[in-house]
């Protein structure tokens, strides 16, 4: 009776606990860490960065086996990827959008540190008043079209790797983004103005007129075949069978 | 609803769809408007012809007999006999003559077809880029190592040929240790910076995508890829060979220059193209 | 009327004929008409889009209403179609009108032309019908191709550069070919008005053609029937022509203009002022032609890298798939119908149409031949697909280049049984006699004599 319980309780607990990626396990643990240093007034951002980063990018940020040093990334690397969730990694692959782990006070806690770790960009002003959209469309088809699609609509870019969608990222990530090159992304080297023309483009591409009608999903001939084929071929094979006879219908006797 | 009834009120409402077109191209302009009344204009009329034909006429089933399609064997034989007459076929060396003026004719008639386009000669082997040209940036900017950032990527043009199709090439600037280039290139990357054509070697698309960390050009056109590290050898998709590596090092100015073309033909093969 | 008229031309007798000629019902019948009904609104549609469109490629400033390109330099070309889209009224839905027509188009002959293939009404004595319908086919591409670069803008152009390179490889002629066609290296400035002489004037004008001898002959050998009760080889059951063929057709052809008309307002379709327009060093991510040059495409993404240098001539990687299986394929398909001729020994004359299940191995042939031109065409847009189930595109090909060859052998093969199956079970077969047959045994038993079935 007593085995039977004890065997009930270690099967409760392992299903609560089940094993998980080594990445994973340490995400939550870290988790659990920060959860119990709420106490403190300012938050640290070298202790804040110790709890979360340093399983991966070393206690000094230069880098281990499972990441890379963070010397030289700046603020404005260590800000898009944390406000836009892609660290703390959750899987093992591309870093992808999620929700960020981190308050904004503590992302900035973070970001500063980061940011000390050598001589990295900074966070980015975008200011779009002056913005050229014609600019903007020039500088995006040339460099950026290429993976993530004329529209913004992202694309497969080969290895397991995605551009995103650019619909929802906010002007300064955008801007991150081309200064830092994250992941897979290379680095983009542009005037101020240049960069904000870009990413005023960005912006415009999400709300532009489609006055065409439904998108479909804004990435060319793939969708028009299907809509083509099951829409327009479809409703006409329908219109089709309600004209015409089948073969299962006798004919008359004949006249 | 009575087919009749059905019937009159898909000729109204395509009446209303057509009326309603003649207003909105006078008062609106958006697409969708006059789709949807363009349809009911069409749809209307089309349910009530049908209708009328289904419905409302009473139209037996008819038997049509099949005549038979072949003419009788006299006809043929008649036929042939009214073509091969002894006037046209009796003189033979006429007929090979006069055919043989018609194919000749037809060749001369055919051969201003080559003024459609120019001989392609070496076109295919050179691009614009030569000894001492700057490497530009597409507003005509020259460039400097250090214009470029460490994992990222330019399109250039030689100087002077801003937008030349031919000679769009892509630079970028790679840590040198992770260099492994074919014999002879060690000196073509100056600080990292290396230069390959754009145009790929598979059916000629702009190679765009660049993977940053894994070093890798990919031609979004049918997925070929090829591995910067190696001097853009093809590692995957349908490209069979490497992207062509322009020459290039840094003038006293400090700006990057090409020291030469191509060493082979840029862009898709062909069939007596020269590899060496 | 028809007097004033009959006094000239002596067309009472013949339009009588005419008007009493009888068309079976059945809906599969109706396929080609919607094809030919897509047509004559391509050609509607198409002369208002030529009535504003400029063929030519000499650079102008844009200064029209579309924010993001005013004060660029574009082709006088994709200038025209950007005012036809944002200035012209009427204009844009009478460009996506002809552009989802001409999507429609070729894909009605091609569900058309599946119809003739499994039924076998492509036997004698409709072979030259068949080879006419397959030139056809071939045309409307052509046609297509030509009309969506007409614009000049990056996709299309991305796509004109895949044509010349697919030239280019062709061995001995390639580049002198390539240069004549587009008046020198790719880009040419040329290329734009030759496509629109080839889209609007040639290439209509043997469409034309074919088309009118294409339902010249049919009127002429008259409509193909399925068996039935007091249907035989030598009669045509149905209705007569007028009033009610054709009012049914007048109608469906009224309705297939309105499943354009509200496609072409209310789904966008080839935005090209979001592509841009065409830069030789620019491209776009996915790029992919329209639906029916898919196949080619995939074709194309799928043949690896094989480039063998043959006694000095090298072998492009892209001519085998881009040239010689095409054009293998088309070759096969027209001449399909002599083919089978040979296979089955079969030259008689067939006005009765086959259920496909009494030809298990033709339907099996069929089904696994639109099963690998499905598969090429799906790889057409493998990039696509490989982000829409988050797939590797790695991955994604290599599924593709080995599906290539199993799915159709496997889908053949279980079609053919499948026939076998429907036949043996089939209810209602024409040509199998009512009734069960039993044969005696020597043991004096009885037992059932399989039906002797066609195969």
């Amino acid at each position: 009776m007593g085995r039977g319980w004890a065997i009930g309780a270690a099967l409760v607990v392992a299903l609560t606990f089940p094993g998980e990626s080594t990445a994973q396990e340490g995400y939550s643990l870290e988790v659990a860490k920060i959860a119990t240093m709420a106490q403190a007034d300012e938050v640290d951002g070298r202790r804040l960065f110790e709890a979360s980063c340093s399983t991966c990018h070393g206690v000094d940020g230069m880098g281990t086996e499972n990441g890379p040093s963070l010397e030289g990334v700046g603020e404005a690397s260590a800000d898009f990827q944390l406000r836009t969730g892609r660290m703390p990694l959750a899987n093992r692959g591309q870093a992808v959008r999620k929700d960020p782990a981190f308050t904004d006070e503590r992302i900035e806690a973070l970001v500063e540190y980061v940011g000390s770790l050598g001589d990295g960009p900074p966070i980015p002003e975008v200011d779009l008043t002056d913005a050229s959209l014609v600019a903007g469309q020039d500088l995006y088809i040339e460099n950026c079209a290429a993976c993530h699609g004329a529209t913004g609509a992202g694309g497969a870019v080969g290895n397991e790797a995605l551009a995103p969608s650019l619909s929802i990222a906010t002007e300064v990530e955008i801007a991150e983004a081309i200064i830092t090159g994250p992941g897979q992304m290379p680095q983009f080297d542009f005037s101020d103005a240049r960069r904000n023309d870009l990413v005023n483009f960005v912006v415009y591409l999400r709300d532009q007129p489609r006055p065409g009608g439904a998108d479909i999903g804004g990435i060319g001939p793939v969708p028009e075949g299907f809509v083509a084929w099951l829409v327009g071929l479809g409703s006409l094979l329908i219109i089709c069978r309600l004209i015409g006879s089948s073969r299962k219908a006798e004919p008359e006797e004949a006249a | 609803m009575k087919p009749a009834r059905l019937v009159y009120a898909a000729f109204a409402l395509s009446m209303v769809g057509s009326l309603g077109l003649v207003v909105y191209y006078f008062v609106g302009e958006s697409a969708q408007v006059e789709g949807i009344l363009l349809g009911l204009a069409l749809g209307g009329m089309g349910v009530g012809v049908i209708g009328w034909a289904t419905r409302l006429m009473d139209v037996p089933t008819v038997v049509e007999e099949r005549e038979p399609l072949e003419s009788s064997t006299s006809e043929v034989t008649q036929t042939e006999e009214q073509v091969s007459q002894e006037a046209v076929t009796r003189r033979r060396m006429l007929l090979r003559l006069a055919l043989g003026a018609t194919g000749t004719l037809g060749a001369a008639l055919a051969i201003p077809a080559l003024s459609l386009g120019p001989r392609p000669g070496q076109s295919l082997e050179t691009t614009r880029w030569t000894s001492g040209a700057r490497l530009v940036d597409s507003f005509g900017t020259p460039q400097r190592p250090d214009d470029i950032p460490l994992d990222g990527i330019k399109t250039v043009f030689p100087s002077g040929f801003e937008g030349a199709a031919d000679s769009q090439t892509v630079i970028i600037r790679i840590d040198p240790e992770l260099l492994d280039l074919p014999e002879g290139r060690d000196g073509w990357a100056p600080e990292g910076c290396v230069a390959f054509s754009k145009i790929c070697t598979h059916a000629g698309c702009p190679v765009g995508l660049y993977r940053a960390q894994a070093k890798q050009l990919l031609c979004p056109c049918h997925q070929s890829t090829f591995d910067v590290t190696t001097g853009c050898t093809p590692v995957f998709g349908p490209a069979a060979r490497p992207l062509p590596q322009l020459p290039i090092e840094v003038d006293e100015a400090g700006y990057l220059v090409a020291t030469g073309d191509f060493p082979e033909p840029v862009g898709p093969s062909f069939w007596n193209m020269d590899t060496e | 009327m028809l007097r004033w008229i009959d006094d000239r031309l002596g067309a009472a007798h013949w339009a009588r004929k005419g008007l009493k000629k009888v068309f079976p019902d059945h809906w599969s019948f109706l396929l080609g008409e919607i094809a030919l009904f897509c047509f004559i609104i391509l050609l509607l549609t198409g002369t208002y889009l030529t009535l504003f469109y400029r063929p030519d490629a000499a650079p102008v400033i844009y200064d029209g209403p579309y924010e993001p390109l005013r004060g660029r330099e574009m082709s006088a070309a994709y200038e025209s179609v950007l005012r036809l889209s944002y200035e012209v009224r009427a204009g844009l839905v009478m460009r996506q009108i002809h552009h989802w027509a001409a999507l429609v188009f070729v894909a009605s002959i091609v569900a058309h032309m599946v119809r003739v293939f499994f039924t076998g009404a492509f036997r004698k004595p409709r072979e030259i019908n068949w080879m006419v319908g397959v030139t056809l086919l071939v045309l409307a591409i052509g046609m297509g191709f030509t009309g969506y670069s007409l614009p000049d803008d990056l996709l299309s152009g991305t796509g004109l550069r895949i044509a010349y390179s697919a030239v280019v490889s062709i061995p001995f002629v390639g580049p002198y070919l390539a240069f004549l066609v587009f008046g020198g290296e790719f880009p040419t400035e040329g290329i734009i008005s030759r496509l629109f002489v080839l889209h609007v004037m040639l290439l209509p004008a043997v469409v034309i053609g074919l088309i009118v001898a294409h339902l010249g002959i049919l009127w002429r050998q008259k409509h193909t029937q399925f068996a039935g009760r007091g249907r035989t080889e030598s009669n045509v059951v149905g209705k007569s022509f007028w009033p009610q063929q054709f009012f049914k057709s007048f109608g469906l052809m009224l309705l297939t203009g309105a499943a354009l008309a509200l496609l072409g307002g209310l789904v966008q379709i080839n935005a090209v002022w979001n592509y841009g327009p065409f830069d030789a060093s620019a491209v776009s991510a996915p790029s992919q032609p329209d639906w029916y040059v898919g196949w080619l495409e995939g074709a194309i993404r799928l043949f690896p890298a094989f480039e063998p240098t043959i006694l000095g001539v090298t072998i492009p990687s892209m001519f085998i798939p881009g040239v010689v299986i095409p054009g293998i394929g088309f070759t096969v398909l027209a001449l399909w119908p002599f083919i089978e001729q040979r296979v089955t020994g079969d030259r008689e004359s067939h006005h009765i149409l086959d259920r496909p299940r009494e030809r298990p191995a033709r339907t099996a042939i069929g089904v696994g031949g639109i099963l690998y031109v499905t598969i090429l065409t799906v790889a057409g847009g493998n990039d696509v697909l490989a982000l829409t189930f988050n797939v590797p595109i790695e991955a994604m090909v290599w599924f593709l280049r080995i599906g290539l060859f199993v799915i159709p052998l496997a889908g053949g093969f279980v079609t053919y049984k499948l026939c076998r199956e429907m036949q043996s079970s089939g209810a209602r077969v024409a040509r199998r006699e009512p009734g069960t047959r039993l044969r005696r045994n020597a043991e004096g038993g009885f037992e059932e004599v399989e039906p002797d079935l066609k195969s």
